[in-house]
């Protein structure tokens, strides 16, 4: 809000310190002061201060302001004169107000006030205004917007003339403060036109139970009056009106309609209801002083539940307020405070009792005593001290630091981190083939800052195949990595997943089954299984991926990603003109499965002897089915079989391809001769050779 | 066979040899287990007496000389040899001026690099590592942390809701809902962290992102002050920072503390250009409120608590002068290869 400094001086005795180091106190004993500049015609100074949503109550007002820089600064409050409500009798027939509920207007006061002259205000009232973005109307509108500016209490004024009722002029007028039902409309005085949601607090001049009149809606209370109640150069009599309404309503309904105004704001953080008298009492002593005049002929005050909105008492224990804080408080001090904020404090023993002004609707527990204490003290007196507690060691997070090894490891093999937004958007399921199916799938913005990112993702592969097409002209090729949450629908229920997927742009299938199994190794995971692209894989899109090229990855027959490359679609559809190899792992599973445990395995102190084997197979064959053969024909004497070439392709039969191993025999006991060698190799050949259609090649 | 010759011609070869090599067969030609020299040593047990008195000590002798020359001579081609290897170096040297080979070179992004720093410091204070989920429940990120429905206190987190929004379901707009989950199940005393990405509904620009990272703080203990708090922070951007910083709090609000502060914070000496004196404004902090505890069932009036959220973006580019939030997600190589 902005603030006057001017206008602020006027309830200070004494002198406000310079603008500029006013401004410094707010900000560390109060409120942030967002911006300070000189008014135009460099008279006066305004102050944007920031004033936090619990003080609302009470600061959103020159007074409630005037009365924190007092407490800050020392300095003594001078508070505006009011003027006690006389009622003259007067021509006008009595208005009635009826409220659909206490809770929805806690108070409701008005002043019905006759013969008013409709006029221009004095300079200094425009002025005022002026200084803080508030157009000077006339003085009747400009006498609600000082005293709502100067008190924090919003008042509107209705042209009484305007207002209708059931009843001829004689018996009198009624208005009815109710909810409004769904879609009905309301013109404001600003000439928008409302369709109000169910629940919005209106005012109506004619009651429904009326006698055949049109009812109609001449205020949508607490926000911004009616059109048809306006004030206007012609108005003889007004009804001056200071209510309180129910604060999670008019927020409700500010929200719906996406408008506000600043009473609205106020009304929203819920305003002490003891406020109203005071404003009018004050309006009533500047009614003159703005050329209004008038005299006021019936007051309408309906406050039934007036009793639970007294003064509270809390006791503060000063033993608490100084642990809190953690610095020393004497009680004269704290009472000092306290009574420069306007509360009545008594001492006890090591005790204060403290009355709290019934407009600081915050001050509810001891805790809120102690801010006020500590911020008008001041939080830099005190001392930053470690605090005592046993030095047991955090427990460790697991699973971070596996991630962290993840990371690590992909760190060492080239792969850059990327971090994308959780989004993906409407432009993204055609290229990326997102069938009807996986789209229900998806979960949902309700309110997307953009088409663009509508949904939340369901895997990361799309947004790192986006960046490897915003990248691709600026390199050959491209690693790069992303470790995040996606998201799905599941039976009705939203399941989020922690994921890590890493691509290689320029790759292929079997570059990143390698780097998949430097992970897992990593992880101490050894029992890994590649499966065969299967068409309903619960963890992927099955569309992405190329299907003669991809893998499931399983751990004890548990599915753990997938990998492979791309699907050609995809790519045609980014425009990327080189091979994606792509690896995504569910991190949960993963980390699950890890295991530090390693044991030492002694080499054998004998020399190894190798020999090769080429094999010429069906290109459907799988090299494991070729290993697990050989394995089983060369028994433990066989330490490892390794695979170092495969071939298709030309100088071999169709539908062929080359697989040749190294083999290397090993004993633990002794230096293995070569004819033993050479058995052991014959038994493997001649198993190979029990396929027919596996040919060993000599 | 007479020892004089042999002497002779030993001695010749041992002066010929050029290298090592030719050293060797010279020595395993007379010393060697089949050498010349060896041989006559050996058949001196088919001599008599006299006879193997006067030529073993002759052969003897010769063979104690020819052990010292071929030494003699081996260190001399050992140094020759050094000679012409050092010419031949000089002839095939490299370019030192050249780049090295150019290993692939992986990187991790800036924003990992944060969470993980702090995390270490908060660990060695003994904080431990808390995490929780992206999606929320109205409760866990609003209610429980005292922030009731229809309270204007909600517009203080501008919320992405997700479809269908009756189902109260929202993407957490802080970490907060973290604490609330960590002491359902844990007992007091506690000190946790918890890093994360959370979520505004906000217009992206330099300094916003609509999603971006948290690092949450809460330490429940008998007797937790505001200096305490205090201590902490201040030792964090000590030791996150490298340099000496002080820190001071501002009056705020947040309605799961009461009192509530703002952090600001601001180098001593080795600030970074044009920040001399400046102060930062790093996060909001504050005592927690007793219905905070209430909601976890803690008894208020037996624990006491500090609590505090910082932005880790906000640290990331204050570390690595980053001018622009978006460049972090921007998944553009040539930023995040930098790193």
């Amino acid at each position: 809000m902005l603030f006057s400094y001017n206008w602020l001086q006027e309830y200070i005795k004494g002198k406000l310190p310079a603008p500029a180091k006013l401004a410094e106190l707010l900000n560390m004993h109060a409120f942030e002061v967002e911006a300070l500049r000189q008014a135009q015609g460099k008279k006066d100074w305004i102050l944007d201060i920031a004033v936090l949503p619990n003080r609302a109550h009470d600061c959103l007002s020159h007074t409630g302001m005037a009365r924190e820089i007092a407490a800050i600064c020392k300095l003594k409050l001078q508070l505006p004169k009011t003027k006690q409500i006389k009622v003259q009798k007067g021509g006008l027939a009595p208005l009635k107000v009826r409220v659909q509920s206490t809770e929805l207007v806690p108070r409701y006061t008005a002043l019905l006030i006759e013969g008013v002259t409709i006029g221009k205000s004095p300079t200094w009232i425009a002025e005022r205004l002026e200084a803080v973005g508030v157009n000077s109307i006339n003085n009747v509108v400009d006498l609600t917007n000082f005293i709502m500016l100067e008190t924090g209490q919003p008042l509107h004024a209705f042209d009484y003339e305007q207002i209708e009722g059931p009843f001829d002029s004689a018996q009198g007028k009624l208005m009815n403060v109710r909810e409004a039902k769904e879609g009905e409309k309301l013109e404001t005085l600003d000439n928008q036109i409302f369709s109000l949601p169910r629940g919005a607090l209106v005012i109506e001049d004619a009651p429904s139970t009326g006698s055949g009149q049109a009812k109609r809606l001449i205020d949508l209370a607490g926000i911004k009056g009616g059109k048809v109640s306006a004030i206007s150069s012609g108005t003889k009599h007004i009804l001056l009106q200071a209510a309180n309404f129910n604060a999670a309503t008019i927020y409700r309904t500010k929200s719906q309609l996406k408008y506000t105004t600043q009473a609205a704001d106020i009304y929203a953080h819920q305003i002490d209801p003891n406020l109203t008298m005071e404003a009018l009492e004050r309006a009533y002593a500047l009614c003159a002083e703005l050329g209004i005049g008038g005299k006021i002929v019936q007051v309408v005050d309906l406050y039934p539940k007036s009793a639970s909105w007294r003064t509270k008492r809390i006791a503060l224990d000063m033993q608490f307020a100084s642990s809190i804080l953690g610095i020393p408080l004497s009680q004269k001090e704290a009472k000092r405070i306290l009574e420069s904020l306007d509360c009545q404090v008594a001492l006890t023993k090591n005790r204060l009792q403290v009355t709290c002004p019934t407009r600081r609707l915050d001050l509810t527990m001891q805790e809120d005593l102690v801010e006020e204490i500590g911020r008008i003290v001041g939080y830099e007196t005190i001392p930053a001290a470690f605090p005592i507690a046993p030095i047991t060691p955090p427990s460790k997070n697991i699973e971070l630091l596996w991630l962290s090894k993840i990371r690590n490891a992909l760190k060492g093999l080239g792969f850059t981190e990327v971090y994308n937004h959780s989004f993906i958007g409407d432009k993204d399921f055609s290229p990326f083939a997102y069938s009807a199916t996986d789209k229900e799938k998806l979960v949902e913005v309700e309110n997307p800052l953009s088409s663009e990112f509508s949904h939340l993702r369901d895997s990361l592969l799309e947004n790192l195949l986006k960046n490897v097409r915003d990248n691709q002209k600026k390199t050959e090729t491209i690693r790069i990595f992303e470790v995040g949450n996606t998201f799905r629908r599941h039976k009705g229920k939203f399941v989020e997943s922690n994921m890590l997927s890493a691509l290689i742009y320029n790759g292929s299938f079997y570059e990143v089954k390698g780097v998949c199994d430097f992970i897992l190794n990593g992880l101490g995971i050894s029992s890994a299984w590649y499966d065969e692209y299967q068409a309903t894989s619960e963890e992927s899109r099955a569309t992405i991926w190329h299907k003669g090229k991809s893998a499931e990855i399983k751990v004890d027959g548990e599915k753990i990603g997938f990998l492979g490359e791309i699907s050609s679609r995809v790519n045609t559809a980014l425009k990327l003109s080189k091979p994606v190899g792509a690896l995504h792992l569910n991190l949960q599973k993963l980390i699950l499965l890890a295991s530090e445990e390693i044991s030492y395995q002694v080499p054998s102190r004998f020399p190894a002897s190798t020999r090769d084997i080429a094999i010429l197979v069906p290109f459907q064959t799988k090299v494991a089915e070729v290993m697990n053969a050989m394995n089983g024909a060369g028994g433990p004497l066989v330490r490892d079989i390794d695979l170092f070439d495969m071939y298709e392709g030309e100088h071999l039969a169709q539908g062929k391809k080359n697989l040749a191993f190294h083999i290397i025999y090993e004993s633990s006991d002794r230096t293995l001769t070569s004819k033993e060698v050479d058995t052991l190799h014959n038994q493997i050949i001649k198993a190979v050779e029990e396929n027919p259609e596996w040919e060993v090649r000599k | 066979m007479a020892i004089s010759p042999l002497k002779n011609s030993a001695l010749e070869a041992i002066k010929r040899a050029q290298n090592l090599a030719e050293l060797e067969a010279s020595y395993k030609a007379y010393l060697g287990k089949k050498g010349e020299l060896t041989l006559i040593l050996r058949s001196l047990a088919n001599l008599s007496e006299t006879e193997r008195k006067a030529q073993g000590k002759e052969a003897n002798d010769l063979r104690d000389l020819l052990e010292k020359r071929f030494a003699e001579r081996k260190k001399e081609v050992q140094r020759e040899e050094i000679v012409i290897q050092e010419k031949l170096a000089i002839r095939e040297h490299v370019d030192v001026t050249a780049p090295g080979k150019r290993l692939p070179k992986g990187h991790l992004h800036p924003l990992t690099l944060v969470q993980k720093k702090a995390e270490e410091i908060f660990q060695s204070m003994g904080f431990a590592i808390a995490q929780g989920p992206e999606i929320e429940t109205e409760w866990y990120n609003f209610d429980a942390l005292n922030i009731p429905a229809n309270h204007p206190a909600r517009d203080m987190w501008d919320t992405f809701w997700l479809k269908p929004k009756n189902a109260g379901y929202l993407l957490r707009t802080h970490t907060s809902p973290v604490q609330i989950r960590y002491m359902e199940k844990h007992n007091p005393p506690l000190r946790i962290i918890a890093p994360g990405r959370i979520f505004r509904y906000e217009a992206t620009d330099a300094s916003h992102e609509f999603n971006f990272y948290q690092l949450e703080g809460l330490m429940v203990g008998k007797e937790v002050s505001v200096a305490n708090f205090k201590a902490i922070i201040q030792e964090f951007y000590r030791q996150f920072f490298d340099k000496p910083v002080s820190i001071r709090l501002r009056p705020s609000y947040f309605p799961f503390t009461e009192p509530s502060f703002e952090v600001d914070m601001r180098w001593g000496k080795g600030s970074p250009r044009g920040e001399a004196g400046k102060w930062l404004e790093m996060m909001g902090a504050g005592i927690v409120h007793p219905n905070v505890f209430r909601a976890v069932g803690y008894i208020p009036a037996e624990w006491r608590g500090f609590a505090f959220g910082m932005g880790l973006d906000r640290l990331a580019m204050m570390k690595y002068q980053i001018p622009d939030i978006r460049l972090l997600y921007s998944g553009d190589l040539r930023f995040l290869q930098q790193f």
